[in-house]
């Protein structure tokens, strides 16, 4: 890939890393940028920042942000390739905006020792063609086989490039071993990133327990299953903190007010640990199964008991954790607001058809977001539920500083890599088989119109993306 | 809307005036079956698949008799002996049938919301004869029917009369679907079952109560969930028991089919201490006798569980009529 060239003229800047919101011109050249001029100034763009970034009357609608860091992502190589690869997931991901994604380590086979870390990473290259369009970061699992019972070799994972530890989708339910893990990723230098479940409350569950689930016949996933994994997790690492400081937690795709208010005041508390939220945690609540479209903050009178015969038990829907209330799902968007949250997540996860063209209760758990996650955000942007500043801070600089990658962000900087993301808030598109880059299409969001196009992303100066 | 459409899906959708037409079809059923044991011919020409990825025996059978008795050809379909065994997909399956030339396709299946999979790939009608926890609306069309015979309002509906649902909600469609349409029909449900087993209903029973009617000139009822057997059958006009599954009663505190039914069982003691003079007893079958409900109920004088069997034909006849020929076409006419 070659490093481009561009002006990119008037647009409006949000750079979370130095805090700045204004109409600004960037030249890009030779993969850097060579110049930036703010309309109005520097000081006044810090100020803007300050107030959350709104932009302005004359907004020229097109937003320039750093590239996205996706914090979780499943691109099913080695294993799944049916449903996506490094190639068609780098692909989704430059097209969703994204520059740099972390990958999961629940491929088969598990990336749990070094030399299927190193594997995996030649794999994705080649498979890319050399060099992925988009900066891929491994995650490598917290136990052997993600197993639960044994921890990885993780200070020797680390080296080999792993960015945090993560069993994600199956938890650690053993309280020794979680600690172990705490300590040895402290040890490490990284976070240990936990998926929050405990499998016996949650067992078999389909649908989040509430009206819905109730309505529908779907067997109930239930809050607490999650509520109780977290103050668990959190209890582990009040005494990982005690035997290492460096102990650090992060709970990846929290969907209950009540999880999330235990993490909040965990944090007010002192403690090293951290939230993200998905972008259908966000924006979709489980009334969504019965047929519903409304996104969660649109005031609904509609009956609560409806189902549309044509929509309901969508298979798209089946995610884990499951959709919740609109209550859950405002919790979601008041932590993304003061902090809890440090990161959008999209939690990528792509299924082949056939995985999903079954019934509910059979059908994989996942939702393609990638894609699709800046224009959820900036759905929710419009309807003042997150500010500019937020929504940009939790899609770049979050989920860096999290895993001790600044230097992944570097902001807008005459010298810093070309690292950019333009989307023109204006535009809108229909995600579906045409317009989606990667290999799975299973998000319920196909056929619905959404804001916010994709421009331009640029990796490294070169361009990843381009519509 | 359901209504409308060529499938039964659910009965979520019927107001007392869809429900009032669909029994009204089911009593004309019963008459062509009266009057011709050995069937007419009004659905010769259609082919209905019975696809029972779950056991069952009344439904199946009476499914069966229904498509015969109206000319219909029966395409049992047997999962184990099928491609099924072999790992055949619900929608491969669906599809299967649909290019053989089914017509029809009556699905049983133990995961909520099957039949809407089946729907959207098969191009004829969908009849769904009871999935996961979710709905059993035959049943629910032909307790109704039993219903609404036993104990009619002075309108003919069910308007202010209370009927007692105990049990294992939880896991129960016959529970889900039949709260649609006793309330459509303008009844006072009353809900009770140990705690772990009625999860969500409470909830579930406040807001369906505060749902409205489809017309202001239609009755619309209640539900409630109670404290108790006593209290649920407390001046009922109706009781029905549902069926405990024996290896649920392990996750309970009520250890032994003999506690369940000392705590929950319908008893004539209970229901003669509580329940109105006249009340009738429902089982959806089949039936723990001294369990949920004792034999001297089950088989006794307030009985009407044959009936409830008897009314399963009809009840299926008119729904595969009215799923293949549309709401609105002549009914075929008696035999002489």
């Amino acid at each position: 890939m070659s490093e481009t060239t561009r002006l990119l003229r008037d647009v409006y800047a949000v750079d979370p890393r130095v805090g700045l919101a204004g109409v600004a011109t960037i030249a890009v050249e030779g993969g850097a940028i060579a110049s930036l001029a703010w309309r109005d100034g520097a000081a006044a763009a810090a100020a803007r920042w300050r107030d959350g970034a709104q932009p302005l009357a004359d907004d020229p609608g097109l937003l320039l942000l750093p590239a996205l860091v996706d914090l979780h992502a499943h691109f099913r190589q080695p294993g799944a390739t049916a449903s996506e690869d490094a190639a068609s997931g780098s692909r989704a991901a430059a097209h969703g905006g994204y520059g740099t994604v972390c990958l999961m380590a629940n491929t088969e086979p598990a990336i749990d020792r070094p030399e299927r870390l190193a594997a995996a990473i030649a794999l994705q290259g080649s498979v890319a063609g050399g060099s992925p369009a988009v900066r891929l970061l491994p995650i490598a699992a917290a136990t052997v086989d993600r197993g639960g019972s044994v921890v990885a070799p993780l200070a020797r994972l680390a080296a080999a490039g792993a960015v945090a530890f993560s069993d994600d989708g199956s938890p650690i339910a053993d309280r020794a071993v979680f600690l172990e893990a705490l300590l040895a990723a402290a040890g490490a230098g990284r976070p240990l990133i936990e998926h929050c479940e405990v499998p016996e409350l949650s067992a078999g569950g389909e649908a989040a327990d509430g009206l819905v689930a109730t309505r529908l016949g779907l067997r109930p996933w239930r809050a607490v299953a999650e509520v109780e994994a977290v103050e668990r997790a959190i209890g582990a690492l009040r005494e990982a903190v005690a035997q290492h400081p460096a102990a650090r937690l992060h709970l990846t795709h929290l969907s209950t007010a009540a999880g999330i208010d235990l993490v909040r005041r965990a944090r007010t508390e002192g403690l090293p640990v951290s939230c993200d939220v998905t972008p259908h945690h966000i924006a979709l609540t489980d009334r969504w199964l019965a047929g519903d479209r409304h996104w969660s903050w649109e005031v609904d009178d509609g009956d609560p008991l409806a189902v549309d015969d044509g929509s309901a038990y969508a298979t798209s829907l089946r995610v884990c954790p499951p959709l919740r209330s609109a209550s859950d799902a405002a919790a979601c968007r008041a932590a993304l607001r003061d902090g809890t949250a440090v990161a959008i997540a999209t939690d990528h996860a792509p299924h082949s058809r056939e995985r999903k063209e079954v019934e509910f209760g059979l059908a994989a758990n996942g939702i393609a977001g990638i894609e699709t996650s800046l224009s959820v955000a900036l759905a929710a942007h419009a309807a003042g539920e997150i500010s500019l500043a937020r929504l940009a801070a939790a899609l770049t600089t979050g989920p860096a500083d999290l895993l001790g990658l600044a230097e992944i962000v570097p902001g807008f900087a005459v010298g810093a890599p070309a690292d950019l993301v333009l989307v023109d808030r204006t535009a809108a598109w229909v995600p579906g088989r045409d317009t989606l880059a990667g290999r799975s299409i299973n998000t319920p969001l196909v056929g619905r119109l959404l804001p916010g196009v994709v421009r331009l992303t640029l990796h490294g100066g070169a361009v990843a993306w381009e519509g | 809307m359901v209504a409308a459409s060529r499938h039964l899906l659910d009965v979520d959708g019927l107001g007392w005036a869809d429900l009032r037409w669909r029994l009204a079809v089911a009593a004309h059923m019963r008459a062509i079956r009266d009057a011709a044991p050995g069937g007419i011919g009004a659905l010769r020409g259609e082919r209905v698949a019975t696809l029972f990825y779950e056991a069952s025996t009344r439904t199946r059978i009476s499914f069966e008799l229904a498509a015969s008795a109206l000319g219909a050809a029966v395409i049992p379909f047997s999962v184990g002996a099928s491609s099924v065994g072999k790992g055949e997909s619900l929608v491969d399956t669906v599809r299967t049938l649909g290019a053989l030339g089914s017509t029809a396709i009556v699905v049983r299946h133990e995961r909520a919301g099957a039949p809407w999979r089946a729907a959207a790939h098969f191009p004829g009608s969908v009849l769904n004869a009871g999935d996961g926890w979710h709905a059993h609306p035959t049943q629910a069309l032909l307790d109704l029917a039993v219903l609404v015979r036993a104990i009619p309002a002075a309108d003919g509906s069910l308007a202010g009369r209370r009927i007692a649902i105990v049990g294992d909600l939880l896991h129960s469609r016959v529970v889900r679907s039949n709260l649609h349409t006793l309330i459509a029909a303008g009844a006072e449900v009353r809900l009770a079952g140990p705690a772990p087993l009625v999860e969500g209903f409470a909830h579930y029973a406040d807001a369906l109560g505060r749902a409205g009617a489809r017309s202001s000139d239609e009755p619309r009822g209640r539900a409630l969930l109670c404290g108790g057997i006593e209290e649920a059958l407390e001046g009922a006009d109706a009781a029905m028991a549902l069926r405990i599954q024996r290896e649920r009663l392990d996750g309970l505190a009520l250890g032994s089919a003999e506690e369940y039914r000392r705590a929950w069982g319908l008893t004539e003691e209970r229901i003669a201490a509580r329940a109105a003079p006249d009340c009738v007893v429902l089982h959806p079958g089949p039936m723990n006798e001294g369990v949920e409900i004792d034999p001297e109920v089950a088989d006794g004088p307030r009985s009407l569980v044959l009936d409830q069997v008897a009314e399963g034909v009809p009840t299926r006849m008119a729904s595969l009529w009215l799923a293949l020929r549309g709401l609105d076409a002549a009914l075929p006419e008696l035999p002489r």
